[in-house]
């Protein structure tokens, strides 16, 4: 089992990375996610809007992973609820696959909040918990896997900004905090004193493994 | 971007542009009650829920692949 998870700042206002996130397909720096489509959307009773919408990516997996967990099919799908609160600024959202899914679970978390310190900047908390089922190589993969979503998380946030502001940018000023490390080591302090960052491995992996094990349920919900 | 049914690549971006504007200039202003694309969404929806049935993709469960292909259980 692998765990990542990652904070990062935007320097924008929640808004407008919300406006973003919602638009994050296509995504020309992230070609692996190819389909995307909405099965649900609500606004329930606290004016929080649901969506569950259903992705189609092909993972890029090295082919050495590929030969070992002995598929050529790389069209993998993904179910992903998301949960966007406009009065309390946040912006919460799960994923998990639902193919492969004997072999690999890959469950992710994101949360976008205000910079606790500036309005005018944006906080994303990202987790996501990788098993590879019964392979002696597992650990292994897991690395690569995670490796690719790290990866992947950066080439996204990139990019939206772009799209966004309507104007040519360096993607890469945008997904590099540059002058805000600092600004991401107080966060992640202030995220731990006000204990929304989970204190242990074994929290973020009940965090991020709830989240996407409750998918399962709701997508059986949704279609019956 | 595209659908996961060919057929409804186009139903789909009329609906997120819709979608995508009501939700810049009404939802995150405060103004969630309303919802000017439940057309577009049903006719995009009958679309894609054929789709799925058709390309056979477990949304209401799990799909095992590789070392001999077993079925998932069946709860409904």
């Amino acid at each position: 089992m692998k765990i990542w998870s990652s904070e990062h700042v935007f320097g924008h206002p929640w808004d407008t990375v919300i406006k973003a996130a919602m638009r994050k397909y296509p995504n020309p720096m992230n070609p692996g996610v190819v389909g995307v489509d909405v099965l649900e959307r609500s606004v329930d009773g606290r004016g929080r809007l649901h969506s569950h919408r259903l992705l189609s990516t092909e993972w890029g997996l090295p082919s050495l992973v590929k030969a070992i967990l002995g598929t050529s099919r790389t069209l993998t799908y993904i179910k992903e609820h998301s949960v966007v609160d406009p009065v309390e600024k946040k912006m919460e959202l799960c994923s998990t696959n639902i193919t492969l899914t004997n072999l690999v679970s890959v469950n992710e978390r994101l949360v976008y909040t205000p910079h606790p310190e500036n309005p005018e900047m944006t906080v994303l908390q990202q987790e996501a918990v990788i098993t590879v089922k019964g392979l002696s190589l597992g650990s292994y993969l897991e690395s690569l896997m995670a490796n690719t979503i790290s990866s992947n998380a950066k080439k996204d946030l990139g990019v939206s900004f772009v799209e966004v502001r309507g104007k040519r940018m360096d993607p890469r000023r945008l997904s590099s905090p540059g002058s805000w490390v600092e600004g991401s080591a107080l966060v992640r302090q202030r995220l731990l004193m006000e204990s929304r960052l989970p204190s242990s491995p074994a929290e973020l992996m009940e965090r991020a493994w709830m989240c996407g094990r409750k998918l399962l349920y709701k997508f059986k919900e949704l279609l019956s | 971007m595209n659908s996961v049914g060919e057929a409804c690549t186009d139903m789909k971006r009329e609906y997120d542009q819709c979608f995508n504007r009501w939700f810049a200039e009404k939802f995150l202003k405060g103004d969630g009650s309303g919802d000017p694309c439940t057309d577009l969404f049903k006719r995009y929806q009958q679309c894609v829920q054929k789709a799925i049935k058709e390309k056979e993709i477990p949304i209401e469960g799990l799909e095992f692949m590789g070392r001999g292909k077993e079925k998932p259980e069946s709860s409904s």
